[in-house]
């Protein structure tokens, strides 16, 4: 609830703050604006793994690219007021590709590769290979043609399914450590997403809200299903030669209670809520961009385990 | 028409999302399977740590743990309908042990598939079976022996030992304590409880729960009852309580001490 308040406060806040500019037209094409908000960096998909870090770029709309995405989180490695508290890097590369059907529909694909590890109390563990495959469609709902509209607005809808190609291992989640300390959630998952883009001139807000409902995987594991949510400000400099945007906002995401054999499993539940904010800059075909999240707020596994900050790092190519 | 057949894909993909949420509750449970009840000692909120971590009381003394000993037996389970299982006699006498592996994990075998919340245990050595005599005690004589769990056969068992060193207020310089429980002339002092289990233990052919019990050894001294080490402390020899008024109220305290934390179905 406090979180739906934080994003009806940032769209008050945005266009309070748009009706004092003039009208114009925008001169800026934003057929090339477009952010995917995603759960991509999912370190696995699993709890408090990540998803709200947004996908996609301000600058191209159609694109392959790679991104290096860092995770950094503090895990209680027991169950005692003593425990030892351990570090987690959740490390991927993934490449991505977001590629026009037809003119409304977009087909993207995510293959991340996640190098993960972990401090435990008995020595540093480590796991690395191929995570979830995503592949996802998404249907431009409504779009402003014009230009001459004080506000242009752009929805779009989507869905897809997440692969259970990233490696679940069992034994990974004995213990009472973090639950997520995989390469993939091993169940077949399937995100609903959508994503809200309104602008005026070269200020614009992106709002985007996605679910995933995920499945028992062949262990009887079932991570809970998970919400996202994000609102991100960014302002288009349209240089000569380079156009730059920088972005921030605001991104939560809430995970449901993870489930054994049907049953519920104690303090796997959790939500957190980060400011985010970047930077991407855009020459001919080519875009680069660096993105950073600094939780806010958070809850995650009953206080169990704290997410530090995230960062990420991108080339794209555009279509 | 591209666009309806995106949709359509679209449709599809939400309803196998949704649809494949069903589950396989119709697993047959039917065989044995195993249950493993952890004893993880604790102290307040504190995991224990041998030897080196000083422990305060509330009244102010500060306890070092070196060694904790306790008799779990006579184990009985109940499943979610309320029926029970009662693990044979002969098979269901543990001695808990924090200095070793083996004393922290006890297996039960040949357990009935089945969904148990609640586990029954005693601590120390029930009455009927002390009366069976030394010849009725099968192997577990020896091993109480070899543990230390023994004064003599007819002192009995000690049900639970609990040693260290403490400091108070009073008693400045580490001082040695030790608590051991069994029968006195007056009171027998086994005690049995009841826990539950936050979730349900899924006994399968194909899946051995481990149960999770977290003993908070603060309460042997510092529960319902409040003893002062201090005031047992006779000539400054240490603090040894073996019998006594004390021993009832140890007792009372011990069958609070356990809960369990979790339990993992795997």
């Amino acid at each position: 609830m406090k979180k739906i308040i934080v994003i009806c406060t940032l769209f008050i806040g945005f266009s309070a703050f748009s009706s004092t500019v003039k009208d114009s037209i925008s001169t800026f094409t934003f057929q090339r604006l477009a952010m995917m908000e995603d759960f991509d960096c999912d370190a696995c998909g699993c709890s408090a793994s990540g998803g709200s870090m947004g996908f996609g770029s301000m600058l191209n709309n159609n694109f392959v690219g790679l991104r290096y995405m860092k995770q950094s989180y503090t895990s209680r490695d027991g169950i005692f007021a003593n425990s030892p508290w351990i570090d987690e890097n959740f490390n991927t590369i993934q490449a991505w590709a977001r590629i026009p059907v037809t003119d409304k529909i977009q087909i993207s694909a995510l293959v991340p590769y996640h190098f993960n590890d972990r401090k435990l109390t008995a020595g540093t563990e480590s796991i690395q290979g191929l995570g979830d495959i995503t592949v996802m469609a998404l249907y431009t709902v409504f779009e402003t043609k014009k230009d001459s509209t004080f506000f242009t607005h752009k929805v779009n809808l989507g869905g897809g399914v997440k692969l259970p190609t990233g490696k679940f291992t069992e034994a990974n989640n004995l213990g009472s450590v973090n639950q997520s300390f995989q390469l993939g959630t091993g169940s077949w998952d399937f995100p609903l997403i959508s994503e809200y883009v309104i602008k005026h001139k070269n200020l614009g807000l992106n709002t985007t809200l996605n679910y995933i409902f995920k499945t028992e995987n062949s262990k009887n594991y079932q991570y809970g299903d998970q919400f996202n949510y994000a609102g991100t400000f960014f302002y288009l400099f349209d240089l000569k030669s380079v156009q730059i945007v920088p972005q921030a906002g605001l991104a939560g995401e809430m995970y449901q209670t993870n489930r054994q054999h049907n049953l519920d499993l104690p303090n796997t539940a959790g939500d957190i809520l980060f400011g985010k904010f970047g930077i991407e800059a855009g020459k001919d075909k080519f875009s680069v961009g660096i993105n950073a999240m600094l939780p806010i707020s958070q809850n995650l596994s009953n206080g169990n385990m704290e997410a530090n900050y995230r960062w990420s790092v991108n080339l794209n190519y555009t279509l | 028409m591209k666009n309806t057949l995106y949709r359509a894909f679209a449709i599809v993909t939400l309803s196998i999302a949704l649809v494949s949420c069903s589950n396989d509750d119709n697993q047959e449970v039917s065989g044995n399977g195993k249950l493993i009840l952890e004893f993880d000692n604790a102290y307040g909120s504190n995991d224990l740590i041998l030897n080196t971590q000083g422990n305060t009381t509330s009244n102010n003394e500060v306890l070092k743990i070196s060694l904790v000993k306790y008799i779990i037996s006579n184990v009985v389970l109940t499943k979610a309908d309320g029926t029970t299982f009662t693990y044979p006699k002969s098979k269901s006498y543990f001695i808990a042990d924090e200095a070793t592996a083996a004393g922290r994990e006890f297996e039960l075998t040949d357990v009935p598939a089945g969904d148990y919340v609640k586990v029954k245990f005693g601590i120390g050595v029930d009455e009927d079976q002390w009366k069976l005599g030394a010849s009725g005690q099968g192997d577990f004589l020896a091993k109480a022996d070899a543990a230390g769990m023994m004064w003599s056969w007819a002192a009995g068992y000690k049900f639970l030992a609990f040693e260290g060193t403490f400091t108070s207020p009073t008693v400045t310089t580490p001082t040695s304590f030790m608590i051991h429980t069994g029968k006195t002339g007056t009171d027998y002092n086994y005690t049995e409880v009841t826990v539950d289990m936050p979730t349900k233990a899924l006994v399968r052919t194909t899946i051995t729960p481990e149960v999770h019990l977290i003993t908070d050894l603060s309460k042997i001294i510092d529960g319902k009852n409040k003893i002062k080490l201090s005031d047992n402390n006779m000539g400054g020899m240490g603090a040894m309580i073996m019998g006594g008024a004390n021993l009832p109220l140890i007792t009372q305290n011990i069958s609070a001490m356990f809960r369990v934390d979790h339990v993992h179905n795997d």
